[in-house]
């Protein structure tokens, strides 16, 4: 049956990719839900809230507030909380709440501003798409809002998009500049990993943009468009383990299973091997190969794993296939199993 | 940004409970969910939240019909040896806009029951805020997946939204896991502990003192390893309600199975377990002797000062007991109690009172106001209680005191003492070396 998950638990939601590229921007992200939305982002999809504060809250819906459609206690509670904390702006993160009682985004951002004296901007997420969307969503809205001026470009300066824990398993972004040392750049920009709103700014000072998973390309194509800035795709940091084993594989039929940029990246460390690569989440065109498909659910994995020798994928999915007699080589990705990576384990 | 808010206990009990400040008022602010407190704000995450209490019934599976989102933190369930136990209907946004996806729920019932190796004992379907808003009447969509599936159905409401409600999902979640009881013969020896998910400490006097009275067979669902013990549980006589959440369960206990109930609470006062006791024994016709059990527990807690000296400690409100209760017994033990993280409402409200007259500048604070996220030590403490205060003070020793075994009476009381006593002890040993 179509949309039942007997084997898995659900994926990263849309409304956990955009809280997830807001984390570090500074400013106050409220989550429109009742308390359980936030709790899914706070306690398990956002490994930083840990270890980085970040002013990220509930507006604490009740049934009343949703049925009458109390927009303006919503936004005086928002107000409130621009008097306790200094933000330089505000983000409203929609879940299935607002979805069902159809709420107005954009009048519940114009009436944020007009309370509060700062941009607000608000993400019209609903909990039943996959982070992917949410993520670019809000690196398409956080850039055009914020990334308005041409700076002078820096030379040797690379952006780089896409970096979240959901993409990477990363919670800082040390273990990205660690791969990208030494190829020549002399500023590395993680946008949103370690780096705030400023950066977002400024971003047109980047000479060039390197954009790491499908969520991060709508952004990376509005900035090119406005200042010029060229992007190249590419996943520089996948798990040493991984490559390693994938590496040894020759002659085998391969499905490859990960966000689509960090799958393609993998493809390219095999040998004498016919691969192919999956993903539960947006695949864009243009970087896909023939034999590349989207796993819609559950039983299209089932099918497909009969055509390879091995998989190189999250181990939480072997659950779905026990009868897959072939290789099974781990690839983590934090937007499936949860699993975060330790830092020093890059190729 | 402002520092944490805070409230003296003499400042709040001056105000009165019909004016509490809007800090300390979940539904007059944003709701910070601190690390401190993730179970509040994700009950499905940690404890027992609706997910897992709804599994509580022996060999029952768990179908969740949600958006994804809703489902996402199970994951963290399937470390506790719950994976084969949960699956899922995703909603997409047509389903929650037009509510076509309950025709769905029966035929994903009917696939469950053929794909399972066992049969399941029932299925527990948990529905989310969207059902809440839709007014999904989950009786009927239940007997559609009994009629299709073979296997009994049941609703888990997993409503957030009606939280601080008459009958918060909690309290419905109890009613639930205790519907599938037939009427059976009651047996006058034997009766049901109500309230917790999972059992009462082995050594807790509950037990002796009923079986002092005659009690035989004591019934809990936290120990029922299987559903032909589960289905045991209506040949009770009486039920005792140990929580309040419970009380709607018992009720309708007492309507569909004619078992009647008397409530306990659990209380660290040691005089109040006493009188508690006292009350419990006239109601079921009983003198129950617990002299041995409260000298104990007064000698321990003389034993305890007697060795740490007045403490000062922190109280949170993520753990086993009420926060204020608890923080008005450590007060009447003899220490000190600099702060406490907690939610007051009408049922807590008479201890702040108390504590008010005892401990005047004790600090309240709420862990869900948002200025909670720059809070900082600002006073003197000695050891802390609660998951949130250990959060809060990582640096002091301290004791969650919020594991799968339920403290209750003189025993509880014991199992407080003995675990800030181990962890005292741990932290001087650390400070001498």
């Amino acid at each position: 049956m179509k949309k039942l998950l007997k084997h898995m638990s659900p994926l990263a939601p849309d409304d956990s990719g955009a809280c997830g590229v807001l984390y570090e921007m500074g400013g106050i992200t409220v989550i429109c839900d009742a308390g359980g939305c936030a709790g899914n982002v706070c306690g398990f999809d956002e490994p930083r809230w840990h270890t980085k504060k970040s002013a990220l809250f509930s507006a604490g819906l009740r049934d009343m507030d949703a049925i009458l459609g109390r927009d303006d206690l919503l936004v005086h509670k928002l107000s409130l909380i621009c008097g306790q904390i200094d933000a330089p702006f505000t983000a409203i993160v929609g879940t299935p709440v607002p979805a069902v009682i159809a709420t107005d985004f954009h009048a519940l951002e114009r009436m944020s501003e007009r309370k509060t004296g700062l941009p607000c901007l608000t993400l019209e997420t609903d909990g039943t798409r996959r982070y992917d969307y949410g993520e670019a969503l809000a690196y398409d809205t956080l850039f055009r809002r914020f990334a308005a001026e041409q700076y002078p470009v820096k030379p040797g300066s690379l952006g780089v998009i896409g970096v979240t824990p959901l993409n990477t398993g990363f919670i800082t972004a040390e273990p990205l500049l660690r791969s990208l040392s030494g190829k020549g750049y002399s500023e590395i920009t993680c946008f949103g990993m370690d780096s705030g709103l400023e950066a977002v700014i400024r971003a047109s000072e980047c000479e060039s943009l390197l954009v790491i998973a499908p969520s991060g390309l709508k952004a990376a194509q509005y900035l090119q468009k406005n200042f010029g800035t060229p992007f190249s795709v590419g996943y520089p940091c996948l798990p040493a383990e991984t490559v390693r084993a994938a590496s040894a594989l020759r002659g085998k039929r391969v499905l490859i299973i990960h966000q689509q940029f960090a799958a393609n990246a993998l493809r390219e460390h095999l040998t004498d091997c016919e691969a192919d690569c999956a993903a539960w989440f947006k695949q864009e065109k243009q970087y896909a190969l023939p034999g590349d498909f989207r796993i819609a659910e559950e039983e299209t994995l089932v099918q497909a794993a009969e055509r390879y020798d091995v998989i190189i994928a999250d181990a939480v999915m072997r659950r779905i296939v026990p009868r897959f007699a072939g290789e099974w080589i781990d690839f983590p990705h934090y937007a499936v199993s949860g699993c975060a990576r330790e830092s020093g384990s890059l190729s | 940004m402002h520092n944490a808010y805070s409230i003296t206990a003499a400042e709040l009990a001056a105000r009165g409970l019909g004016d509490i400040p809007d800090e300390l008022s979940s539904a007059k602010h944003m709701i910070y969910s601190s690390p401190a407190t993730l179970d509040y704000n994700s009950p499905g995450a940690k404890g027992f939240g609706v997910k897992r209490a709804g599994l509580v019934i022996p060999e029952s599976v768990m179908l969740l019909v949600a958006p994804g989102c809703c489902g996402r933190n199970t994951a963290l369930l399937n470390e506790l040896g719950y994976s084969e136990r949960f699956f899922y209907l995703l909603l997409d946004d047509t389903d929650i806009v037009t509510g076509r996806y309950l025709n769905k729920i029966p035929q994903a019932c009917a696939e469950i029951a053929e794909e399972s190796e066992k049969k399941p004992s029932a299925i527990v379907i948990c529905v989310t805020c969207v059902d809440a808003l839709l007014g999904t009447d989950m009786e009927r969509i239940c007997r559609s997946c009994e009629d299709a599936s073979g296997i009994p159905s049941i609703p888990a409401y997993m409503y957030a939204l009606t939280r601080e409600k008459r009958l918060p999902p909690m309290a419905l979640v109890r009613k639930s896991v205790y519907s599938l009881l037939k009427p059976q013969k009651r047996i006058s020896n034997e009766c049901a502990l109500l309230g917790y998910f999972s059992a009462l400490d082995d050594a807790c006097e509950l037990y002796e003192l009923l079986h002092s009275a005659g009690i035989r067979k004591i019934h809990e669902i936290g120990r029922c390893r299987s559903f032909a013990e589960y289905e045991q549980i209506s040949r009770a006589n009486f039920s005792i309600v140990l929580n309040a959440e419970a009380r709607y369960a018992a009720q309708d206990m007492q309507k569909t199975l004619g078992i009647p109930f008397v409530e306990m609470t659990r209380l660290f006062r040691i005089e109040k377990i006493r009188t508690q006791y006292r009350l419990l024994g006239q109601a079921i016709g009983a003198e129950l002797d617990d002299s041995a059990y409260y000298e104990k527990a007064e000698k321990r807690i003389s034993d305890f000062r007697q060795t740490y000296g007045s403490l000062r400690f922190a109280v949170g409100e993520c753990l086993n007991a009420d926060s204020f209760e608890l923080a008005l017994s450590l007060i009447e033990y003899g220490h000190q109690v600099a702060e406490i993280y907690g939610t007051i409402g009408e049922r807590n409200f008479v201890f702040v009172k108390r504590i008010a007259e005892r401990s005047p500048d004790t600090r309240i604070f709420s862990n869900l106001e948002p200025s909670m996220l720059n809070y900082r030590r600002g006073c003197e403490i000695d050891a802390v209680i609660g998951n949130d205060a250990m959060y809060y003070h990582p640096d002091l020793p301290g004791i969650g005191f919020q594991e799968e075994t339920q403290p209750f009476g003189y025993q509880g009381v014991l199992m407080l003492l003995d675990g800030l006593d181990s962890a005292l002890s741990e932290s001087r040993r650390k400070e001498n070396a």
